[in-house]
């Protein structure tokens, strides 16, 4: 004990501390344990200083946040590419680009609902309503309805139409975006299958069946329209002033806001590009399949997000983009045909599915400690 | 100096219910000057400039701009007037760049059809953070990664922008509180700025605690004091001296604190803290808190007083440090940790972190203690009664019956409410974050009568008083933190209270 005491006097605490005043005085032990704390908690360091690096701390963790996803790609391309040959092999690069096309437009859709910090569950209601209702306007086995062109593109219409009214209940009603799209998702499936009367109609257009063989460079055409989808809306989302104002309004609506920013019609707006997106994909789906079920839509919607929020996009809006889309959707589309490849079973899939999103949101929310996310 | 002022307020009120906090505010700002506001906080000086800034609309009076009748309305129409303001919590998109900051909702210049020529924004962008004399802040850059004064002074630019549009070189400039974040050389480049925007006739409002800035920068300054225009000075009249003086003003009524019944603590420490530290909000923070005391925490909004409360009931975790009950190291992670280890809070927003508005009066004060009124684990709605009936008693709460929702109830009948929470939970270490804010005068007494009749039976209390009076009347012992630190200690004897002049110069 005399021999510790003899180190407390010559660390001369009271010079080394910070300005402070101290009414106690010390004993000596306490003195030792004091310059031990002291040392590991680096008090050279002002309040001010300390706040400085909290901040560049944030800075460092957003940049491996943003580079994470992609790190994950290629390194994930260069494992499953080793680990199986026939992964990037021409084949299956195609297969991949095939499987993508559905999934791609409805990220992309998605990708500005969740940038405003809201979710969208009804595009795979209207998916599965345009699939359906374009089956029965065009040659198919159930009526006599022949209306080509309009055929596919009235239904399109209806399904944007749709978006922009659950947009607009969404923000007069103000009722929580998941439970105003669930239920608009709902009666638009409903609407669907009332249609075709419990019994789907069989696509019978020639130039459909032609359409789901064509490819361009080999790839297929459906890609292409997919691709296409995905460049406009980047080229929104990017150069003009309404991508900017979903980004202000996912950060801080209320700053916003206070910006002159039209919070109420750019929410509408993102609405309707979503359901733009499930329209399409219904289109597309369509295309692939050439049978009009409601059911066209089912169980797309959230492998989407979960390619999103992979991608480095968040569920609380603010972050994501053009890059999160397309590096998440890659990613996920990548690990599917690997775990297809492999012959894992399809039901571990779902598991895994599940699995990922939690991780993926675990590790990309900041959370709060006062109140558990809602 | 022009003959014809800028911009006048004639009686600004602001009422929240019953709770006046800005009052028969006049003044005058002349075109290219700068004048300061100061007070202690809570003194109304924010909520003015959100009034002239159109954040708040005022109860009363009316305001002149350019000699105009102006009454702003929303923030857009205040900006189109010329006036704009800087926030003190910053509202910038931090997931775009400085330039598209700069110009948020104002790209329709910088389009071509329906797009974005970036290349022209950022050019125009370039140009506002030049003339600015910001050169080494990219236009380009995510306002994420800048640091916070480098977010400080793009805000401020931006603000400049859109008011000097709209305004001529006429512009009113409000600044709440620029400084905090800002290191001394940054300080200067920004006063800097300040100078020269007066130079070019504009005008500019100034919120700052640090007095030696207020007095390097100013023409004229404002003194406030619970809501109300207590002085005006010019500033080459002025010293540190005489701005405390002003800013204290009135003398402690030792009758309204109840002092005859300020006990002396025991030498018994209930609570012990050592060491304690918040990265980038507090250090080194050590006390004692005794039994039967009430310790009064004082210190200017970002002095770490808050967050020293915030670890004390749990909210927030500490990053390094101990604390001890009753002589026995303890260590939680929530409030509920913190309520076992015995030591629960008042919190400061009560409509947020308070009152369950849903729930009934009676099912308030218990929901803290359920077990206490359950019978076989059951809750017993008349044990549950009984209980309310008793704290109604107590503590004099003026309710229809203990089923009456808390929401119909009155701030200062709510508050009590609160207490009878705490007090029914018997925890021996109560943390007061604000006990008094938004509760009127009487019921105000009834709370001080109580923090006595709490200390009488050997409870302790660390106390964050609404205003320095409060903690100076209320406290046998008072510590006042600055920048994160403890730097003062005070001893309050009911007979001997020290000056409030030495505490505010410790804080600032």
């Amino acid at each position: 004990m005399q021999f510790i005491s003899g180190i407390g006097d010559e660390l001369h605490i009271e010079n080394t501390l910070p300005h402070q005043l101290r009414r106690s005085i010390l004993t000596k032990q306490e003195d030792i344990w004091m310059e031990l704390f002291r040392k590991r908690n680096r008090s050279s360091q002002t309040i001010a200083e300390e706040f400085v690096q909290k901040v560049e701390n944030e800075a460092r963790s957003n940049l491996i946040r943003v580079y994470a996803p992609i790190t994950l790609l290629v390194g994930m391309t260069i494992f499953f590419s080793i680990y199986d040959s026939h992964f990037f092999s021409l084949k299956n690069i195609l297969n991949i680009l095939q499987q993508m096309a559905v999934p791609l437009i409805l990220a992309t859709g998605l990708s500005f609902v969740l940038l405003i910090g809201r979710i969208d569950l009804s595009v795979e209601g209207v998916m599965g309503f345009v699939g359906s209702f374009m089956a029965l306007l065009i040659l198919n086995d159930r009526n006599a309805n022949d209306f080509g062109f309009w055929g596919v593109l009235i239904p399109i219409a209806i399904g944007i139409f749709y978006g922009l009214i659950t947009g607009i209940l969404h923000v007069k009603l103000r009722i929580a975006s998941f439970i105003i799209t669930f239920a608009t998702g709902t009666i638009i499936k409903g609407i669907a299958i009332l249609l075709y009367d419990s019994r789907a109609a069989r696509v019978q257009e020639q130039w459909m069946t032609d359409w789901s063989m064509m490819s361009f460079l080999g790839i297929p055409l459906i890609t292409w329209i997919a691709v296409a989808f995905f460049l406009v809306c980047s080229i929104i989302l990017n150069y003009t002033a309404f991508g900017r104002a979903v980004y202000a309004i996912g950060d801080n609506e209320a700053a916003a806001r206070a910006s002159g920013i039209n919070v109420e019609r750019v929410t509408v707006k993102a609405f309707v590009i979503s359901s733009t997106a499930a329209a399409l994909a219904g289109f597309v789906a369509l295309i692939r399949l050439k049978f009009g079920q409601a059911s066209l839509g089912d169980d797309q919607m959230f492998p989407c997000i979960t390619a999103l929020v992979i991608g480095g996009a968040s569920l609380s809006g603010g972050r994501g983009g053009t890059l999160q889309t397309i590096v998440g959707i890659l990613i996920y589309m990548e690990l599917l045909n690997f775990l297809t490849i492999i012959g894992v079973d399809a039901n571990y899939k779902k598991a895994l599915q599940g699995i990922i999103i939690i991780v993926a949101v675990a590790l990309t929310l900041s959370r709060g400690r006062k109140t558990i996310a809602k | 100096m022009s003959s014809e002022a800028l911009f006048t307020t004639h009686d600004i009120g602001k009422v929240y219910g019953t709770n006046t906090v800005l009052q028969d505010i006049n003044i005058r700002v002349w075109p290219g000057e700068i004048v300061g506001l100061i007070g202690e906080n809570g003194a109304g000086k924010s909520t003015l400039l959100k009034i002239i800034a159109g954040v708040e609309e005022p109860s009363m009076g009316t305001m002149q701009m350019n000699g105009q009748n102006f009454r702003a309305g929303s923030m857009l129409n205040a900006n189109e007037s010329g006036i704009g303001m800087v926030f003190q919590e910053q509202s910038l998109i931090n997931n775009l760049t400085v330039a598209q900051n700069i110009f948020l909702g104002r790209e329709k210049q910088f389009s071509k059809g329906n797009f974005i020529i970036w290349s022209k924004m950022n050019a125009a962008a370039r140009n506002v953070l030049n003339a600015m004399g910001l050169e080494d802040i990219s236009e380009k850059a995510k306002v994420r990664d800048l640091s916070f004064a480098m977010r400080q002074m793009v805000e401020i630019a931006k603000v400049f922008d859109i008011v000097s549009a709209a305004s001529n070189n006429h512009a009113l400039i409000l600044l709440d509180e620029p400084t905090t974040v800002l290191s001394d050389e940054e300080m200067v480049v920004l006063f800097d700025k300040i100078r020269q925007m007066k130079q070019r006739g504009n005008a500019i409002i100034l919120i700052s605690h640090r007095l030696q800035e207020v007095l390097e920068i100013t023409d004229r300054i404002y003194v406030f004091k619970d809501g109300k225009l207590t002085a005006e000075v010019e500033t080459q009249h002025a010293d540190e001296a005489i701005l405390y003086e002003k800013m204290v003003g009135r003398e402690t009524n030792s009758e309204y604190f109840v002092s005859d019944r300020q006990t002396v603590p025991a030498q018994e420490a209930v609570l012990e803290v050592k060491d304690l530290s918040m990265f980038g909000s507090f250090k080194n923070v050590s006390f004692n808190l005794y039994k039967g005391e009430v310790l009064g925490l004082c210190g200017v909004e970002g002095s770490g007083k808050e967050d020293v409360c915030a670890v004390l009931c749990g909210d927030q975790a500490k990053t390094h440090g101990a604390i001890k009950v009753h002589q026995r190291k303890v260590d939680f992670k929530s409030p509920s940790d913190a309520r076992d280890v015995g030591i629960i809070s008042v919190p400061k927003n009560r409509r947020e972190d308070g009152i369950i508005d849903i729930l009934s009066l009676a099912e308030n004060i218990s929901v803290a203690n359920y077990q206490k009124n359950a019978v076989y684990r059951l809750i017993s709605n008349k044990n549950q009664r009984e209980n309310a009936k008793h704290w109604v008693r107590s503590l004099g709460i003026r309710c229809s019956s203990v089923n009456q929702r808390i929401i119909n109830l009155s701030g200062g009948n709510a508050q009590k409410v609160i207490f009878a929470r705490v007090l029914d939970s018997e925890c021996p270490i109560l943390v007061l974050d604000h006990p008094t804010r938004g509760v009127d005068v009487g019921a105000k007494g009834d709370i001080y009568a109580l923090i006595r009749s709490i200390t009488e039976k050997g409870g302790s209390v660390l106390l964050m008083g609404d205003t320095l009076d409060e903690s100076l009347g209320l406290s046998s012992r008072i510590l006042v933190m600055k920048d994160g630190m403890i730097c003062g200690e005070f001893d309050c004897p009911a007979d001997n209270k020290p000056e409030q002049v030495d505490i505010v110069r410790l804080m600032l």
